[in-house]
């Protein structure tokens, strides 16, 4: 079996409001990314993917607050370590973050090679500026950014040129595990092609062992990645192969969500998350049963009652509902 | 470069336009004021003389020294041309000095006093803006009340404030003049003590009133910044919060700089204010003993000059803040 880059165990967090409030946004989070792999998550806006993605880097600051679970990353387990300690050994150097805001996300008056020299030192302590330069140039090379990229502002790319000028960034301690939020929603079809392209090419130069990919676009996910799950109102409602999950979901909310995906291939770019009738629930006070029930075409009283738990079929496929897989899909057969 | 030259170039000309229109201003407004003021010279001069055509003669040779019975668009070039030769006639209060010799001796002590402390005032309250934005809590809850509430003093209030609790009942500093009134302008101890106990209740004056407005604009710009998401992206990457600190507050000082560029002249106003209360031999003052001998040579030159230190340093501080901030020159670059 090959190495497990990133195990989390029931990782649970939650946000802390300015009133007090707690919103859980992730809860009892449980997975699994091997070297070499790539995990795609999925899921409507507000049901938890950016808050996830924030959770699996092990540091926490408010309103964000863990609660409980844990994180091991290459058989390092993070969870009980101390913050410090994780910023300055795990964070950027074992797992790294691309966020959903990469535009934003470059200090608008550092040159991109200033701020590169400010993530190189903080982990390496002795090293030269001309060796930084370097390094830097080499990975912008590899990646087919231009080199004067590195002279330049933020405020002076292309969006375009900014994200993959943050992706480069996220890379160069060479991360374990790279977390990639919404990396290419912002940009244009020729952009967001390049964005997927440089991913890909991440996983296969060995710049990094293993990728999370998160997105609303699901039929980015199935060119990218090798399972996807999918995520509702802060839970695991479906994990499976890509394959499976895109084109034989069993979890009503799956099926729900990639209902208009029919055939393979072709017109896949074309199509959005179909839109599932009403809104996630309020994840203030999440309901006790199912979460998915007020929306739910196949609810019964009982999915109501007890929080569902998921089910692990054959293969390690798991699903979060009452029904058997039969019993699922002979309903989705009588429509 | 070529964005940061179009900036500079734009930045030149406002400053030129607006440069004229107040010279001209300055020219017109002063000549608008009711009253004659050769008349009143005259009338000052002639106190005790019965002969009628005696006064008639000095009025006429006044008028004549000071062109006052030219048209006005002569009397306009003749002005230019004099101000460009560093002329400004003479002043009608304190004649036979001429505005030069008045402004030259008042100017160095608005410039010694006011820029210090606007500079200072500026940092000073930058910093505990930033502060506040970071600490929070108890620090942030006692600065911000604090600081609304002096910025929105008026500056003879301050002024008048520090003169009653410092000058007149602790008397740790004197309540007025540049120096003691005893002693004569040298390079002596005495002297420059002197000097250096005078400057404290008008500097500090200044200084509370510019804390306070720049503490509340740098405290909501350095807790936008703290939001940033370049803040949350630089902290996933393991950079320690000391640097991240430092970006947000370069980040948050920017538009600080322009805001200072906005509210100079406010400042220099109302610190000229405070020079009058508390006598000091500056601007102030001059422009205040102008005004009421209806000298208006000497009210024009000082506005003029007043308004000149502005512009400049208006216009400096935005040709600074085009070198520091590269947001400028990619913005002029498209
Ligand atoms: N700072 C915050 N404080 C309180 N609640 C928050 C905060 N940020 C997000 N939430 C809540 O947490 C839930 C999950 O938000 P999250 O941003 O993780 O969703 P998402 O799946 O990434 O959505 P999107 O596709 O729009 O990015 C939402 O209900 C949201 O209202
Ligand atoms: S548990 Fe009930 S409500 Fe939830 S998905 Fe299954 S059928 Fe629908
Ligand atoms: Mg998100």
């Amino acid at each position: 079996m090959a190495n497990v880059m990133l195990e989390v165990k029931e990782l649970t967090t939650k946000y802390i409001t300015r009133f007090g409030e707690d919103v859980y946004a992730v809860d009892h989070v449980s997975l699994k990314v091997e070297e070499g792999k790539a995990l795609g998550i999925a899921g409507e806006s507000g049901c938890g993917k950016s808050t996830l993605a924030l959770s699996l880097m092990g540091y926490y600051f408010a309103p964000l607050h863990y609660t409980s679970g844990e994180i091991i990353i290459d058989g390092r387990n993070i969870s009980g370590m101390n913050p410090d300690e994780v910023r300055k050994s795990i964070l950027g150097k074992e797992i790294a973050y691309i966020p959903q805001a990469a535009m934003n996300a470059l200090n608008p008056t550092r040159k991109i090679i200033h701020f590169i020299e400010d993530v190189i030192q903080e982990h390496e302590l002795y090293i030269t500026k001309k060796d930084i330069y370097d390094r830097a140039r080499k990975l912008f090379e590899t990646l087919g950014l231009p080199a004067e990229v590195l002279q330049k502002y933020p405020v002076e790319l292309s969006g375009g040129m900014k994200q993959r000028t943050v992706i480069a960034i996220s890379v160069l301690l060479l991360p374990k595990v790279l977390i990639a939020d919404e990396p290419s929603s912002a940009l244009d079809v020729t952009s967001q092609k390049m964005v997927i392209k440089m991913l890909r090419q991440l996983m296969e130069t060995g710049l990094i062992s293993s990728l999370i990919f998160i997105t609303h676009e699901l039929p980015l996910l199935y060119n990218v990645t090798d399972d996807i799950m999918v995520m509702y109102a802060g839970q695991i409602v479906e994990k499976a192969n890509s394959k499976e999950a895109v084109f034989d979901p069993i979890h009503p909310y799956a099926k729900g969500l990639m209902g208009s995906i029919i055939v393979p291939e072709k017109g896949l770019r074309d199509v959005k998350l179909t839109a599932i009738p009403g809104v996630p629930p309020n994840l203030k006070r999440p309901p006790a049963g199912c979460r998915f029930a007020e929306r739910c075409k196949y609810v019964q009283p009982e999915c109501k009652v007890h929080s569902v738990d998921l089910r692990e079929l054959e293969g390690g496929r798991t699903y979060r509902c009452i029904f058997s897989e039969e019993q699922l899909r002979k309903a989705y057969q009588n429509g | 470069m070529k964005g940061y030259r179009k900036y500079f170039l734009n930045k030149l000309a406002w400053f030129l336009v607006t440069l004229v229109c107040a010279f001209l201003l300055n020219f017109i407004l002063p000549r608008l004021m009711p009253g004659d003021p050769v008349a009143a010279i005259v009338a000052r001069m002639a106190q005790g003389m019965s002969n009628s055509s005696g006064v008639q003669a000095i009025y006429e040779q006044y008028t004549e020294l000071f062109g006052t019975n030219k048209p006005m668009l002569e009397q306009f070039f003749l002005y230019t041309r004099n101000v460009a030769r560093g002329d400004f006639g003479f002043s009608f209060s304190q004649y036979p000095r001429t505005v030069a010799d008045v402004l030259s001796a008042s100017i160095w002590w608005t410039v010694c006093l006011q820029f210090p402390a606007i500079i200072v005032g500026w940092l000073i309250g930058n910093s505990l803006g930033a502060l506040a934005a970071y600490l929070k809590g108890g620090f942030d809850k006692v600065i911000m009340p604090v600081s609304i509430f002096i910025s929105n003093f008026p500056p003879f209030g301050m002024a008048v404030l520090l003169m009653v609790i410092f000058g007149v009942n602790l008397k740790w500093f004197p309540t007025s003049g540049g120096y003691g009134f005893d002693l004569i302008p040298s390079f002596t101890w005495s002297f420059m003590w002197s000097v250096i106990v005078h400057y404290q209740l008008p500097f500090w004056s200044i200084v509370l009133i510019a804390i306070g407005g720049q503490a509340i604009g740098m405290r909501s710009m350095s807790i936008y910044e703290l939001n940033a998401d370049y803040v949350k992206y630089a902290r996933f990457l393991g950079i320690k919060d000391r640097k991240i600190v430092g970006y947000v507050f370069r980040n948050a000082m920017l538009p600080q700089i322009t805001g200072l560029a906005l509210s100079v002249g406010t400042m220099v106003g109302g610190a000229l204010v405070a020079e009058i209360i508390f006598s000091y031999p500056g601007l102030g003052s001059t422009i205040l003993t102008a005004v009421r001998g209806q000298d208006y040579p000497l009210v024009s030159a000082t506005t003029l000059i007043i308004t000149l230190m502005v512009l400049s340093a208006n216009f400096i501080i935005e040709i600074l803040y085009g070198i520091i901030d590269p947001r400028i020159k990619a913005a002029q670059a498209d």
